[in-house]
């Protein structure tokens, strides 16, 4: 029991920080960023690449995140603004074009070969049949941390407070004296950031390659609708809530129901559990689990 | 005047070509030198242009040059039977030696069958490369050989409850079925059997849903990189405490960090054979280290004896160049890797195997 509530908490934090970016961007801008699972395998390369040329790792993940948010304002303002003024629905096409192109751009970057950290090899510590290593509670630290430092900027900042105003109502915070697109701006920033974090603290637990973004990009959707897309906390739960069933499929034994001692559903069967999931969750409350305070495009 | 223009420049172009063929003789090859078998794929590469080297410094092949146009396969089936029809429409090479995945060898090899050319196999062991056809030869014996030596091994060590853990793909469902038998014919069982989906940056799940088995030992054969990544986890759960054993142990431990595969047993195929010291030493002076996977000297003996069946044929006719193996396989051809014999499928029928084992970091033989 205790090893399948750490499973879950591993993967919840897989999908956390990046399901959160998701939403938080969605809040402002309304649509559903693709690209962002493409700024963490960035961010997650870019600090491996920088460890690797002889950074300390601290900076390394510092600098790549602070580079990606720079990245995602860049994108937003060369493509995303533009496109916006035609519809939501051509930006989120054009994100998943961006995507494509990202993955392209590893290929030839970085190449096929996952890439991981270079971090010392140190046994597992282990608790009545848990093991656990050290970089994998670095990488639940991490995102306990950021997500925290969120909830923080968003509650009791001023920043917080605009970014709030600016979501629920655009127009009447632009007439109350908000300066909107700074605001907005800010937001892709701290999203760019944040997702880099996300395939950073995904890394340190594994290893990344040009893939990763695709292969996390359902199961991330899945997390933000189900929190409520545009509520960056739901998000959150919504993570949380996938992992649990992505690890109850596969990590419980159905040796009753098949007559064996043993019966595993393969791993591949983990998406399904997901999906099926969101698909009920949404047909009993269509916008998500928590109330969102943004319209659904 | 356009259409005279364009059957000119085509009859240029035909004769470019004509002249380029008659100065050397060309063979294709396709292999991983990208991908999660990109170490494996780099070593065969390094077998043939060992071969390469020997045969031109020979005087080449009915006094030609040899060339073997190389094609990366990327370790992906589409991209592998894109190389394969440049080497065959482009190259327009007689024989195509290749590849390392038994899922990319298949589709490649019936495809070349199918344009009448002949396919070497050199270093999948699925049993379904023996329903390739005629055309097709392997350097090296097939998984009913291989696995059953592993379950008998594993057996002879005491171990009665196994767990497996393989690709899913030709190689690793052949693999597993074939280890399945081998070991239920001996009164051992299989406790668990997963077949892994190949390119994942973590198989957390799989491992632990063997672990849950509480097996005496695991038995697992995985592409370099795919095993990397399972060794790591296993040692990070804590499934090395118990034996592991592989198949193909140095494909299954070249791309891994030692702390992670300390201890493991396993097999492997002989690096080479009685008389193949001479390629031993030569692979050492041309890239200063031992032999990286067992994979190299099959790429050497495939080269060497497609060269052998030109010489043979005199002619580098596909159809002439296939006659020419079959009689030289029968007979018993002596490569570096040990006597090559086919049997009647055109599959190595001999093929012995090294019981080795990693320790203090290093591949030794117990």
């Amino acid at each position: 029991m205790l090893q399948f509530l750490v499973d879950a908490l591993l993967r919840a934090v897989d999908l956390s920080l990046i399901a959160l970016a998701l939403s938080c961007v969605y809040s402002l801008i309304r649509f559903p960023n693709v690209a962002l699972v493409q700024y963490a395998t960035s961010g997650a390369l870019i600090a491996v690449g920088l460890q690797s040329a002889g950074l300390p790792l601290a900076i390394a993940i510092v600098v790549a995140c602070a580079l990606v948010g720079l990245l995602a304002l860049a994108m937003s303002v060369l493509i995303f603004e533009k496109l916006l003024t035609i519809s939501p629905a051509i930006a989120m096409i054009g994100s998943l074009a961006l995507s494509m192109i990202f993955t392209a751009a590893f290929l030839v970057t970085v190449g096929p070969r996952p890439q991981r950290f270079d971090l010392p090899i140190a046994p597992p510590l282990r608790w009545g049949g848990v093991s656990l290593t050290q970089v994998q509670m670095l990488s639940v630290g991490l995102t306990v941390l950021a997500i925290a430092a969120f909830a923080l900027l968003l509650f009791r900042t001023g920043l917080g407070r605009c970014m709030r105003a600016t979501a629920t109502n655009r127009v009447l915070a632009e007439a109350t004296g908000i300066p909107t697109r700074r605001v907005t701006n800010a937001v892709i920033v701290i999203s760019g950031f944040m997702a880099a974090l996300g395939g950073i603290a995904i890394a340190l637990k594994g290893e990344t390659s040009s893939q990763l973004g695709m292969d996390m990009l359902l199961p991330i959707f899945a997390a933000a609708i189900l929190g409520g897309l545009g509520n960056a906390l739901g998000a959150v739960l919504g993570a949380i809530i996938i992992a649990l069933a992505e690890t109850f499929v596969t990590n419980a034994n159905f040796g009753l129901l098949a007559g064996q001692d043993f019966y595993f559903l393969p791993a591949s069967f983990a998406s399904v559990a997901s999906f099926g999931l969101l698909v009920l969750i949404l047909l009993v409350r269509p916008a998500g689990l928590l109330v969102s305070e943004v319209k659904r495009v | 005047m356009k259409k005279t223009t364009l059957f000119a420049a085509a009859m240029a172009l035909a004769g470019w070509g004509g002249a380029a063929s008659a100065q050397e003789i060309k063979l294709g090859a396709v292999l991983a030198l990208s991908g999660e078998s990109a170490t494996a794929g780099e070593d065969q590469r390094r077998g043939i242009e060992l071969a390469l080297k020997e045969i031109n410094d020979a005087g080449g092949v009915l006094g030609q040059p040899l060339r073997v146009v190389i094609e990366d396969s990327g370790a992906r089936v589409p991209s592998a039977l894109d190389a394969a029809k440049k080497l065959v429409t482009v190259d327009k090479v007689p024989v195509v030696i290749g590849e390392y995945s038994s899922g990319i060898t298949i589709p490649i090899g019936t495809y070349l069958v199918q344009e009448g050319l002949v396919h070497l196999n050199i270093g999948s062991s699925s049993g379904r490369v023996r329903e390739i056809g005629e055309g097709s030869f392997s350097m090296l014996g097939l998984d009913n050989v291989s696995s059953a030596f592993a379950a008998q091994d594993m057996f002879d060590q005491g171990y009665r409850r196994i767990a497996v853990i393989t690709p899913n793909n030709a190689f690793g469902q052949g693999v597993a079925t074939e280890f399945k038998k081998a070991l239920t014919d001996l009164g051992g069982e299989v406790v668990s059997e997963v077949l892994y989906s190949e390119g994942q940056t973590s198989y957390r799940r799989e491992l632990q849903q063997m672990q849950r088995t509480q097996p005496d030992a695991y038995f697992y054969s995985a592409y370099g990189k795919d095993a990397a990544t399972i060794n790591r986890e296993a040692y990070e759960l804590g499934l090395n405490q118990s034996p592991w054993y592989a198949g193909y142990l140095s494909m299954c431990t070249s791309d891994s960090e030692r702390t992670y595969v300390e201890g493991q047993i396993g097999y492997d195929l002989n690096f080479v054979g009685e008389n193949g010291q001479a390629y031993e030493q030569a692979y050492q002076d041309a890239y200063g280290e031992p032999f990286v996977t067992s994979f190299s000297g099959y790429a050497y003996d495939a080269t060497k004896l497609a060269a052998a069946a030109i010489e043979k044929a005199g002619s580098a006719d596909p159809a002439a160049i296939r006659a020419a193996l079959t009689e030289l396989g029968t007979a018993g051809y002596e490569g570096a890797t040990g006597n090559i014999t086919f049997d009647a499928d055109r599959q190595r029928s001999k093929q012995p195997y090294l019981k080795q084992k990693i320790e203090g970091g290093k591949t030794v033989n117990r």
